[in-house]
């Protein structure tokens, strides 16, 4: 017995529509640069979810290879993303996204 | 019927963590919030049978990127509340924004009712096994880019981070 | 279908209840030393502990961004072993081609390492 069988696909549907609109209220609402971060991370994690309800209520294992190939793209964007916030709070003391506002027209 | 229970509960809790990450004051609470909404969407990926890809999103997420997270707050010293809040009209606007997205999102999902789900179910289907023959036949070159990419953010994170050292 | 292995959601019954007995534990435990212990507050007894000797400073200090380094590595290395789990079980059925395709990933992950090597971002004098 699995979810495939009791629960219908369109209540994944909303619940990953439900996380990534969390997610883009989060890189709306708040100015610190590390939660703007962490929203953009529930918004793939959302995206995840999708796939995997996708490629299990389909049967189509090519799904869950996509979600692999998300986490790296993930990490990746972590790490350099993380590197770069350290190195803004080096030169302007605080994690504000406000602050970074030299290349703004 | 223990699964709809579970799928009611995990979707609340998932839910529930997701707002807590965007709405507590404290960073520190914020990541912990968004490791138990890991937990939770790992849960669900039990119960959508992707047995293997819920160990790895442990792993991988609430393992690894979440003490990334942490040692960048610790790093970063943000004990005082220094956040300058954002003015009423920009909450405002955002909230507004996410809220007509959420309205456009849900409208079209009605497409996906027509969506039959497969004839057969194929209970093996998150098994490692299989993962690991569609990812090392058809996905052979994406898999041979992420590598390169990987490179590419190590080089990134060094070249970085070995700058502020000196 | 005929599957040699058949898991579903209820196989894992057993860690989901490993999970509510650990925590339970934990809570109860917590709760009730908070309920059955005698309390005492003083001053003195409530002032943080650290060896007798008197606290100085906030315990948030901002520490070396070596231990970022190295955290930053460590994640983009585990992405690259979980990549290592679906080819190792397959190890026989893929066979050389597979062998290579592992070969070239971890290539370009060892010019990686070795960048990191000669750059010194693992040393810790």
């Amino acid at each position: 017995m699995s979810a495939i069988q009791t629960i219908p696909l369109e209540w994944y549907l909303l619940l990953s529509t439900v996380l990534f609109t969390i997610g883009v209220l989060g890189v709306l609402f708040r100015r610190n640069a590390i939660i703007i971060f962490m929203s953009i991370e529930l918004m793939l994690n959302a995206v995840n979810l999708l796939l995997v309800a996708f490629s299990s209520y389909l049967s189509d294992s090519k799904g869950q290879v996509f979600v692999f190939f998300i986490m790296a793209v993930a990490a990746a964007e972590v790490a350099v993303g993380l590197a770069i916030l350290m190195m803004v709070y080096r030169n302007t003391n605080s994690s504000d996204i406000n602050t970074l506002n030299k290349l703004k027209w | 019927m223990i699964t709809t229970y579970l799928f009611y509960l995990l979707s609340f809790l998932a839910i529930m963590f997701a707002l807590m990450v965007v709405f507590s004051k404290n960073p520190i609470h914020s990541v912990l919030y968004l490791v138990l909404a890991f937990f939770t969407i790992a849960g669900h990926y039990v119960l959508l049978n992707a047995q293997f890809l819920a160990a790895v999103h442990i792993i991988v997420y609430a393992g690894a990127i979440m003490v990334l997270f942490l040692f960048v707050i610790m790093l970063l010293n943000l004990n005082k509340e220094t956040e300058p809040h954002k003015s009423v009209w920009l909450k405002a606007s955002a909230a507004v924004a996410s809220g007509s997205l959420l309205v456009v999102l849900v409208g079209s999902l009605k497409g996906a009712a027509g969506i039959q789900s497969a004839k057969t179910f194929d209970a093996s289907i998150g098994l490692i096994e299989n993962l690991g023959q569609t990812l090392f036949n058809d996905f052979l070159l994406p898999f041979e880019v992420s590598s390169i990419l990987l490179l590419s953010a190590m080089v990134g994170a060094v070249m970085l981070g070995k700058k502020s050292i000196k | 279908m005929l599957l040699a292995v058949q898991s579903t959601p209820l196989d894992f019954l057993p860690i989901a209840l490993m999970f509510v007995v650990a925590l339970g534990f934990v809570v109860i435990m917590l709760f009730l030393t908070h309920q059955l212990g005698p309390k005492k507050k003083s001053k003195v007894k409530l002032e943080t502990f650290e060896c007798g000797i008197e606290v100085q400073g906030n315990a948030r200090l901002p520490f070396s961004i070596k231990y970022f380094l190295v955290a930053i590595l460590f994640v983009l290395f585990d992405v690259e072993v979980i990549f290592m789990y679906p080819w190792a079980v397959n190890f026989k059925q893929l066979g050389l081609i597979g062998f290579v395709e592992m070969l070239t990933f971890v290539g370009f992950l060892l010019v990686g390492f070795y960048y990191i090597l000669k750059k010194g971002a693992l040393k810790w004098e």
